[in-house]
């Protein structure tokens, strides 16, 4: 019986990969009205009050209405939360509850075929609520510049930039509040101190230093220089950064996975 | 054609700890080969390593013709494996989980839809198609983890305590999957602790304790070999009070003797279970006794010294042991 399918061509990496991403859209296309609300529920709330209730104090930075000022930055910090929050709590349910990576080890899947298809969902997902952002702020009147459109690519390092670190918090997680440590201790300091609401070129020296670490500091940089057609000198800079730190992380979950699995 | 699994000198640790010693196993082709002993036996170690989740750790092991340790993606796509727990995964459908699941091995959209339909039409499942992973009962749960196992026609099905846990109605339904399976030609590989369970499915069978193999052979052979056909059991205290340790009138009609706790199990020798049970009728004080027919639980029993319920692998135990048969 096995010797008519195993005589066939294993599988390939990117047909695993792409099989993993199939299993979350599939879960997803259940689920999705709940968690589009979710997601969007709040950084729309944050450009409502912030932009519009608060702008008509701090009405501009610079020669920048407040609202067009945080737009752009609240657009990069939804893509970043979505995505940590999502591939977290979900990739420690695959991990520890569910045992779905367990699963798919044991049947034909590797390790970097999982990280490679959670990731390519998280990119996905990450550019699907960038462009509905980008809807929402084109209707508002918010976008100055044509440039914009290029928000979008840039949606995709972002998103790997926090989905392969959100995968070793759900691999080290021994509890799911575990998680907790990470959105409080580094996403939430990361979305009030990335420039989305105040340039940061107005902190002390050591606190810009702190920030430049940050990836969604670079990310807020480059989105609002697009959203208002204005470049500035560090803008290929904080591309090279960000591109380079999605590079770097990629296979940091599939080290770790690859021992908390024992698996190849 | 060479034996579906063939292993030597078979070792699995994990750092300092040796959950598989050194085994020597052969499953030919379309039989049903059981991995009987207590929980820590090194049961579950070895169907992982079979089934190439974890890799050998020294010895051989060949699967299908293929050593697991050089060709261990070829080896997964030709074993069915139906882990100890039952992992569906709980957001999709029944239907979902398998047709994803074969889409897994490179299968088209089609035939994997296809493949989905006749393996849960197999298992009885075909109603329950449309309901969530984590809403099956557990017996349903796991015949569609057995299902999944066998999507891409695999010729060597692996299952790990397949009936752990479930009713009894529900451990019947999957013996008679199995035995039709069996039919069909398919190999299987199976750990249990239940003695019903072996003696029912498995062709051959061998006895694991302290990851090591006690003893090999076909559930009757076994029996036959090493406790006979019938089990007196008595109170230890009770029996040592009248006869001692020893006694002339009762050890010669035994073959073995193990206490265990406060009970004395006397297998006596072939052809002299009735003389046995009237000597013991004629001691006095002679409490209600009981004779019934061996099963393999008594043949773990004499090869371990402890009943098989018992958790192992605490080290206390060995020391423990209170066999003193033959």
């Amino acid at each position: 019986m096995g010797a008519k399918l195993g005589s066939l061509p294993l599988p390939s990496f990117a047909w695993q990969a792409w099989r993993v991403w199939e299993r979350n859209a599939i879960e997803w296309s259940k689920i999705y009205r709940t968690s589009v609300l979710l997601n969007f529920g709040e950084p729309f709330m944050n450009l409502l009050a912030l932009g519009f209730g608060l702008g008509t104090y701090v009405t501009k930075l610079g020669d920048v209405p407040f609202a067009e000022f945080i737009g752009p930055g609240l657009l990069a910090s939804t893509v970043m939360m979505s995505v940590a929050f999502d591939m977290s709590f979900s990739g420690f349910n695959r991990l520890h509850r569910d045992r779905t990576y367990d699963a798919m080890v044991t049947g034909p899947l590797n390790v970097p075929a999982i990280v490679g298809g959670e990731i390519l969902w998280e990119a996905t997902r990450g550019l699907l609520y960038a462009a509905t952002f980008l809807l929402v702020l084109l209707a508002l009147g918010l976008l100055r510049s044509w440039l914009a459109v290029f928000i979008l690519p840039l949606a995709v390092p972002l998103a790997v930039v926090f989905a392969a670190p959100s995968i070793v918090v759900a691999a080290y997680a021994r509890i799911e509040d575990h998680i907790f440590y990470y959105s409080t201790l580094v996403i939430t300091p990361m979305f009030m101190f990335s420039g989305i609401f105040f340039p940061v070129d107005r902190l002390p020296a050591l606190a810009r230093d702190v920030i430049w670490f940050a990836p969604l500091y670079h990310a807020v940089n480059l989105m609002r220089a697009l959203s208002l057609g204005r470049m500035y000198p560090g803008f290929w800079n904080d591309l090279l950064w960000l591109v380079v730190a999605a590079a770097v992380l990629l296979p940091w979950p599939v080290l770790v996975l690859r021992r908390v699995l024992d698996a190849d | 054609m060479e034996s579906a699994v063939v292993a030597e000198r078979l070792t699995k640790r994990y750092g300092q700890f040796e959950a598989v010693r050194g085994i020597d196993f052969e499953v030919r082709r379309g039989e049903c080969f059981g991995f009987l002993g207590p929980n820590g036996a090194g049961k579950s170690s070895t169907m992982r390593m079979i089934y190439g989740r974890t890799g050998v750790s020294s010895g051989t092991l060949r699967v299908l013709g293929l050593d697991v340790a050089r060709e261990v993606r070829r080896v997964k796509r030709m074993v069915g494996v139906v882990p100890q727990e039952s992992n569906l995964d709980s957001g999709l459908t029944t239907f979902e989980n398998l047709a994803l699941f074969a889409r897994y091995y490179g299968i088209g959209r089609q035939d994997a839809a296809r493949r989905a339909r006749r393996w849960l039409e197999f298992v009885g499942l075909a109603d329950v198609a449309r309901v969530r992973g984590d809403e099956l009962s557990g017996g349903m749960q796991r015949r569609a983890v057995i299902a999944r196992a066998l999507l891409h026609d695999p010729g060597l099905v692996v299952l790990d305590e397949p009936t752990t846990g479930l009713d009894p109605a529900a451990r019947h339904a999957i013996w008679q999957k199995l035995a039709e399976l069996k039919a069909q030609g398919v190999t299987l590989v199976l750990t249990t602790h239940y003695m019903d369970e072996a003696q029912r499915l498995c062709d051959r069978l061998v006895v694991m304790d302290y990851g090591r193999i006690l003893a090999e052979g076909r559930p009757d052979e076994l029996r036959a070999q090493l406790v006979g056909d019938l089990a007196v059991e008595v109170p230890s205290a009770w029996f040592e009070a009248h006869l001692g340790a020893g006694d002339g009138r009762v050890t010669p009609l035994l073959r073995r003797r193990l206490r265990l706790g406060a009970t004395l199990f006397l297998y006596p020798q072939e052809g002299l279970a009735s003389r046995l049970v009237e000597v013991l009728n004629g001691l006095p004080a002679a409490p209600r006794f009981l004779a019934r027919p061996t099963n393999l639980e008594d043949v773990f029993l004499v090869l371990t010294g402890r009943e098989l319920a018992a958790e192992g692998p605490a080290e206390g135990l060995r020391t423990a042991r209170s066999s003193d048969g033959g």
